[in-house]
């Protein structure tokens, strides 16, 4: 038979009880919600800091955006993302939104159907290993269609 | 779901299994004081902390004082992160300039996160200062996971062989967040943000896009806050659009790795759970349960066809399985993060979510998935385990009509908190004001909103528009009590069977697999019995009705 | 004095032993109309507050009565054309709350039989009272309600023994009919036990009151069944706990839902909430919980024998061990002599003769048996005369010797024949002198208890010995003045069905153990024979204590059978300890139960009792919440149909709307009398492994239980929809 020590110790509130518990938060916040974030901070700057940044994508040197975060497009030169989803801010469509899109552009650009659809084919990305299904980033593409057809884009570019 | 996506699910699911079955021997052993590798690392900060919160780590407590030092020490924690909310823009770190939060606004996050539900009332991107996502989310977040497995553990306690006590809060506390929480939680942060997930103190980025339209790219320190909320089962998201929201969860990698990291710990606490008792096959009925009642979930969800990729709600790099598959992961662990609207969710998925929170052990929360699976064993091994012509027992303790009583409260206070509020909401006018009708739509959102808040989940239908005053009080009460009288009584069980006499019985096999689909059973009955003319009026009235989503 | 006792046989007391005509008389005395005045008092709201569940069914009857008278007061609630409907609801509702009552009556009636029956053995005497007063004993007259423990009786020939008591003087027969149910007069003699109620055929007996009136073992019993004082088991508190559970959480389902319906607008009707209400409660087992403790109580006894608490009943059925007295447990209670064996130098004759003197005054059948066998083969010894005068000490367990010692004199010759009852014809007869007799001590006892005494041993005394015993048998050796003379085989035979019993003990998972005085080789053979892999030998009855200790102290539930004074303790230490009804009074006072028939076998019944039990209620409670999903699906689609048409696909039973919730309800009414005999004859129990006993009874009571009330409703729903058919 385990003998049974009856736990000694504070009863209700009491000093004893409430002076390590304020000092336990204390510590937990300095180390979980200040240095812990912090430290993560410094390790993904140094590493990784395009991601850690937003992975935000230049033109020219000049920030136009990010990868990860839907831009408004309105203009039919342009793919365009959706204007509804979760988020709102979705920024990838469909591979068949890009492709019926593509006739809008082509339409529009004069670029031929087939060089854009090669060219959403191309950007087409969203599978990790087998995860996911594909699907197209709006602003990748507009980007590449800026610089693939400079004469066309000129002005953005 | 086609094959491709059910080889995906069971890819996911199975290096869960593996690798919590692989982790948790260490986990176990954060609890028995046993030497880690990186024990040069570990204990001379722990020693640090021990030594300036002046308390033995070594002494060991009895329920009421465990239970009540955390108590007390998530009401600092609160306190500290109320402080923090409330006056942000006196704080450093607040680049944006936003303004402190209303005190209903402060109190009912406070509580969500300190909870570890995490509903949120507010837009993070659009709300909260640096500081208040690291000082007061982070801070909760780790502080109130590290609670949960502190219940959890310290009502395994109770069961094992010759326990003393359940074991010392302070001790466990420190432990759980030095050896488990942080250093899993920096692991992941690194790979999401290797992933592309942000994590930064600069300010929102502000460019100019090609069409010349200014555009604010909200970042900061997403990565480390987006590991623990996932690690923890906390959910509560760095955006208002949680895990939906691209620079939260950017690709179906970091989803995939997000998932993994919501069912890792509720199921390594299984594992470790039979290794802290010594008998390492009783967490077997534990283990098949919770995942006999989460595969349910999950068939009942992809029972009905899946949302396309373009549908309103759902987000093209993730799908319709993607985002159901989450949606039933996040209401089984009671995680609460979302990476689709939930309107996007077929009624069956909303049904499968309600279970999830309902059932609150397939498997549950961190460390409280544990404490409320041993809720339901016990009952079945009362009430079913009396047909084995012994005295119920288990682990060979007997099963008497005090502990029965603490059962019975235990489960019945979950019901009550979901229910009452959901009729108040709507006689108060409440529901009216968050635009919920009186169809089955409007009843889903409302007994979600309460039924995530009772259960510790967080996922919501309303958001930020339930930042009302009726919301903001009413959820918070029930999130307060939802988490801290059930695992209260479930402590006070544990407590009371230290030293309590062990039968070495030839009896009722626990272990057993067929013990353990009568736990499943009886587990399924149970919820069902009780929650069954709800889910008819809200999301089975919605199926029958013939929607497929939440927007009809 | 004789007419002192003319007097005193006046009472009850006088009457010859009671047959078994006497118990119908009772049945009769205890009717069917009785019991059902008990079930209608049984409505009384206050008479329901130990039975949350009924009680919580019972006041759903009066606002469903309620809402029969005034429909309209409970606004869009209720309508006034379902005036029918509510008066069915309500009337089925009364039903349902006097068919447990009625069921509990039946129990109560059952144990009460059984009871009263025992009662009569009490029955209020005239007895004579014997008090010592200076030189003199007087005897005075006085009812036996006024005796005390310790007070000292005189009972004669033809007269009722009106209490439990010793003999103090006096060798008498004794018929314990309405006791052991066997009319058989039983020898007592000083020392013996007396129980209440038996009646003493020839001679007299002095005796002293063991216990006070009202605090007998039959009085404990009487207590037991009477339900306003049975205290409840702890598996029945811990039922009653979960079955508030339960009741509390359907009243908040119910109550929430009728507050959602008025919240959200819905078109409810509180006649089908109230059904739906009673039909999710756990009736059944609500209903049944009592009767089935009590008639647990009465099938123990039936089978006769008496529990002090429901608690030692329930106990039982978690034995881990059992404790089996080799003689008369697992052997037939008479070991018979059958052989005389000499050793070198001695003939079958001077053991048998010497054998004669030394079992002259042992009374133990083993004694008696010598006596017989010895008859038999004509070896009656000269001295026998002598023997009224010798010294003896009788065979005791703790010294396993008997002793005799003659003291010189004239010894005489038999001159009468033999017969069955040779001792008794010997008392009385003439017997011729045949010369003198010299001083003599013979002892009999087990060898190695006899070894060290003897002078010296014969070279074959082991090899005899261990033959004896190997084959099973027992060894008694015979000492004449310190030299052995050769042994005596006893033959221990096994019981009818012993072999069966423990094989099913042993598929219960419980484990038996057997103790014998035997020496090693003996115990070996009998429980190989038997089918028992432990036993110990050459127990005294210290080393039953010592084993109950041992194996509680390993955290085993631990059961055993005494009668002896010596098993007291361990009948007081071990968790269930059965007393024989011919034991010592303390034995009987430490053990949770006596036997009646002095059966230590018994106590395999009442381990299985015990299970059947605790069976019996997780079967009905499993049942009665299994059935509660049909209920829902029943039920639900009808609350809803007005309101919520879409929710009709809920119907998966296809039964009418008009008709399913008077099905379902009528249903949840019925399956409680269906039931009733279950719970008075208790679930059908085969002895097998917990795990397997558990999964039998989860599939048919669990698993039956979700399935069966699909089936019943639909056929309910089935005639009731076609009487309404017939009726429109």
């Amino acid at each position: 038979m385990g003998g049974v020590t009856k736990p000694r110790g504070p009863g209700w509130l009491g000093k004893s009880n409430l002076t390590p518990a304020l000092r336990l938060a204390l510590i937990t916040l300095v180390v979980c919600g200040i240095a812990f974030p912090l430290l993560v901070t410094a390790v993904a700057q140094t590493l990784f800091p395009y991601q850690a940044d937003g992975e935000l994508v230049k033109l020219d040197g000049r920030a136009v955006g990010s990868n990860l975060l839907a831009q408004q497009f309105t203009r039919p030169i342009f793919f365009q993302p959706r204007n509804n989803s979760a988020s709102g801010v979705d920024p990838d469509i469909t591979l068949e939104n890009a492709l019926s899109q593509a006739e809008r552009v082509s339409n529009a650009t004069g670029i031929p159907l087939a060089q854009l659809d090669r060219l959403v084919y191309e950007n087409v990305q969203g599978r990790f290993l087998i995860f996911g299904s594909p699907y197209v980033n709006v602003l990748k593409l507009n980007l590449l269609l800026i610089q693939s057809y400079p004469e066309i884009y000129g002005k953005y570019g | 779901m086609d094959l491709s996506e059910a080889f995906e699910l069971f890819l996911i699911l199975g290096s869960v299994l593996i690798s919590a079955r692989l982790l948790a021997p260490y986990v176990a052993g954060v609890y028995t004081n046993s030497r880690s590798r990186l024990e040069r690392v570990f204990a001379p900060l722990e020693k640090l902390i021990f030594r300036a919160l002046g308390v033995d780590a070594l002494r060991v407590m009895g329920w009421k004082e465990y239970f009540l030092s955390a108590v007390i020490a998530n009401a600092f924690a609160m306190a500290l992160a109320f402080v923090i909310l409330m006056f942000q823009n006196f704080f450093p770190l607040d680049p944006q300039g936003f303004h402190g939060l209303s005190l209903g606004l402060a109190f009912q996050t406070v509580v969500s996160f300190g909870t570890n539900t995490n509903l949120q009332h507010y837009n993070g991107e659009s709300s909260l200062s640096y500081l208040s996502q690291m000082g007061a989310i982070q801070f909760l977040q780790f502080s109130s996971a590290a609670t949960g497995i502190c219940f959890g553990v310290a009502m395994v306690r109770g069961f094992i062989t010759g326990s003393k006590g359940l074991g010392n809060f302070y001790s466990d506390f420190v432990r759980t967040i030095t050896r488990i929480l942080l250093p899993f939680s920096l692991l992941s942060s690194v790979a999401l943000v290797w992933l592309g997930v942000p994590q930064t103190i600069s300010g929102y980025a502000s460019v100019i896009g090609i069409e010349g339209i200014r555009q604010t790219i909200p970042v900061g320190p997403v990565a480390s806050l987006v590991s623990i909320m996932q690690i923890g089962t906390n959910g509560g998201g760095y955006y208002g659009a949680n895990s939906a929201y691209p620079l939260q969860n950017p690709n179906p990698a970091t989803d995939v790795l997000e998932l993994y990291l919501m069912m890792l710990l509720p199921t390594c606490l299984i594992f470790a759970f039979g290794r802290l008792l010594g008998k390492k096959r009783e967490a077997r009925p534990l283990l098949i349960s919770a995942y006999s009642l989460y595969a349910l979930n999950l068939l009942v969800a992809f029972l009905a066809p899946l949302p396309s990729a373009q549908a309103p709600g759902i987000e093209v790099r993730f799908g319709g399985f993607l985002s159901t598959f989450w949606t039933v992961t996040t209401t089984s662990t009671m995680t609460g993060s979302v990476n689709a609207s939930l309107y996007a969710m077929n009624p069956l998925a909303i049904l499968s979510a309600f279970m999830g929170m309902f059932v609150q052990a397939a498997p549950g929360g961190v460390g409280s998935g544990l404490a409320y699976m041993l809720m339901y064993v016990l009952i079945t091994v009362f009430v079913v385990g009396l047909m084995s012509g012994r005295t119920p027992e288990y682990l060979g303790l007997k099963i008497g009509a005090r502990d029965l009583k603490l059962l019975m409260l235990a489960f019945l206070i979950h019901p009550l908190i979901i229910l009452v509020p959901t009729i108040l909401a709507y006689v108060s006018g409440a529901a009216a004001a968050v635009n919920a009708g009186s169809g089955p739509l409007g009843l889903t959102a409302i007994m979600y909103e309460f039924a995530s808040a009772a259960s510790n989940n967080g996922s919501d239908f309303l958001g930020a528009a339930a930042n009302t005053q009726f919301f903001n009080l009413s959820t918070a009460f029930v999130m307060l009590i939802g988490r801290y009288a059930p695992l209260g009584l479930l402590m006070a069980l544990s407590g009371s069977m230290i030293g309590r006499k062990r039968f070495f019985t030839t009896g009722l096999d626990t272990a057993s697999f067929a013990f353990s689909g009568v736990l499943v059973l009886s587990v399924l009955v149970l919820v069902v019995l009780t929650f069954l003319p709800f889910l008819a009026l809200g999301p089975i009235l919605s199926y029958l009705r013939g929607m497929v989503n939440g927007f009809g | 004095m004789a007419s002192s006792a003319e007097r005193a046989t006046e009472g009850p007391g006088s009457a010859a032993p009671r047959g078994r005509g006497a118990k119908r008389d009772l049945t009769a005395e205890l009717g069917k109309s009785e019991m059902l005045l008990d079930s209608l008092r049984g409505l009384n709201p206050l008479s329901l507050l130990s039975n949350p569940v009924m009680l919580t069914v019972e006041i759903a009857f009066f606002l469903a009565l309620a809402v029969a008278l005034y429909p309209q007061a409970f606004g869009r609630l209720a309508s006034p054309d379902g005036r029918a409907f509510y008066v069915s609801v309500a009337a089925l509702l009364l039903l349902t709350v006097w068919l447990a009552s009625l069921t509990e009556a039946m129990a109560e009636r059952q144990a009460k039989m059984s009871a009263r029956s025992l009662r009569k053995m009490e029955a209020e005497v005239t007895c004579r009272k014997l008090v010592t007063v200076g030189w003199e004993r007087l005897s005075t007259l006085v009812k036996s309600s006024e005796l005390r423990k310790g007070d000292v009786l005189l009972v004669e020939a033809g007269e009722m023994v009106p209490i439990d008591g010793e003999v103090i003087e006096g060798i008498a027969t004794v018929d314990e009919a309405l006791v052991s149910g066997e009319s058989r007069p039983v020898r007592k003699a000083p020392g013996d036990i007396l129980i209440g109620g038996s009646c003493v055929t020839s001679d007299s007996l002095t005796i002293r009151v063991a216990a006070n009136p009202g605090e007998t073992f039959v009085d404990r019993m009487i207590q037991l069944v009477e339900t306003s004082k049975r205290p409840k088991t702890p598996n029945e508190k811990a039922l009653s706990v979960v079955l508030l559970g339960f009741t509390a959480i359907f009243s908040i389902v119910i109550a929430s839902l009728l507050g959602l319906g008025l919240a959200l607008g819905l078109s409810l009707d509180i006649g089908i909430l109230l059904a739906l209400y009673v039909c999710l409660l756990p009736t059944t087992i609500g209903a049944l919980l009592p009767a089935i403790g009590i008639s647990g109580i009465a099938r123990l006894q039936k089978s006769r024998v008496l529990a002090k608490s429901g608690r030692a009943i329930e106990t039982a059925g978690d034995t881990d061990v059992i404790l089996l007295d080799k003689t008369g447990t697992i052997t037939v209670g008479n070991r018979r002599a059958v052989e005389f064996v000499p050793f070198t130098g001695y003939t079958e004759r001077d053991v048998g003769e010497a054998a004669f003197l030394s079992s002259w005054h042992d009374d133990t059948p083993e004694g008696r048996s010598i006596i017989t066998l010895a008859y038999e083969r004509g070896f009656v010894p000269r001295e026998l005369n002598a023997l009224a005068l010798a010294e003896s000490s009788a065979f005791s367990a703790a010294t396993r010797l008997s002793r005799v010692k003659l003291v010189p004199s004239k010894g005489f010759l038999v001159k009468g024949g033999l017969g069955i009852n040779q001792r008794e014809r010997h008392r009385r007869k003439s017997f011729d002198a045949a010369g003198e007799i010299e001083e003599l001590e013979i002892l009999k006892g087990a060898p190695d208890a006899v070894k060290p005494l003897a002078k010296k041993l014969p070279a074959e005394f082991d090899t005899i010995v261990d033959g004896i015993s190997g084959s099973g048998d027992t060894a008694m050796i015979i000492l004449k003045n310190g030299i052995p003379l050769g042994a005596v085989r006893l033959k221990d035979e096994l019981r009818r069905g012993i072999v069966e019993k423990i094989v099913s003990l042993r598929e219960m998972g419980i484990r038996p153990v057997m103790l014998t005085g035997d020496q090693s080789l003996t115990a070996e053979r009998i429980a190989n024979e038997a089918g028992i892999e432990e036993y110990i030998a050459r127990a005294k009855p210290e080393d039953k204590f010592r084993v109950v200790q041992s194996e509680q102290s390993q955290s085993k539930v631990v059961a055993m059978i005494g009668d002896g004074t010596n098993d007291a303790p361990a009948l007081a230490l071990s968790d269930i300890g059965l007393a024989m009804n011919s034991g010592t009074q303390a034995a009987k006072e430490a053990a949770n139960f006596v036997d009646l028939d002095s059966d230590p076998a018994k106590i395999i019944d009442i381990v299985v009792l015990g299970k059947q039990l605790l069976t019996t209620r997780g079967a009905v409670t499993t049942f009665s919440l299994a059935n509660d999903v049909a209920k829902y699906f029943a039920i639900l689609p009808v609350l809803f149909a007005a309101s919520e048409p879409a929710l009709r696909s809920l119907n998966i039973l296809g039964l009418s709307l008009h008709t399913a919730v008077l099905s379902a309800l009528l249903f949840n009414a019925l399956i409680i009398p269906i039931l009733v005999p279950l719970a008075l004859r208790g679930v059908p129990f085969r002895p097998s492994s917990t795990m397997s006993i558990f999964l039998r009874n989860f599939a048919i009571y669990g698993l039956g239980g979700l399935v069966v009330p699909f089936v019943g409703i639909k056929l309910i729903d089935i005639v009731l929809s076609t009487l309404a058919g017939w009726v429109a």
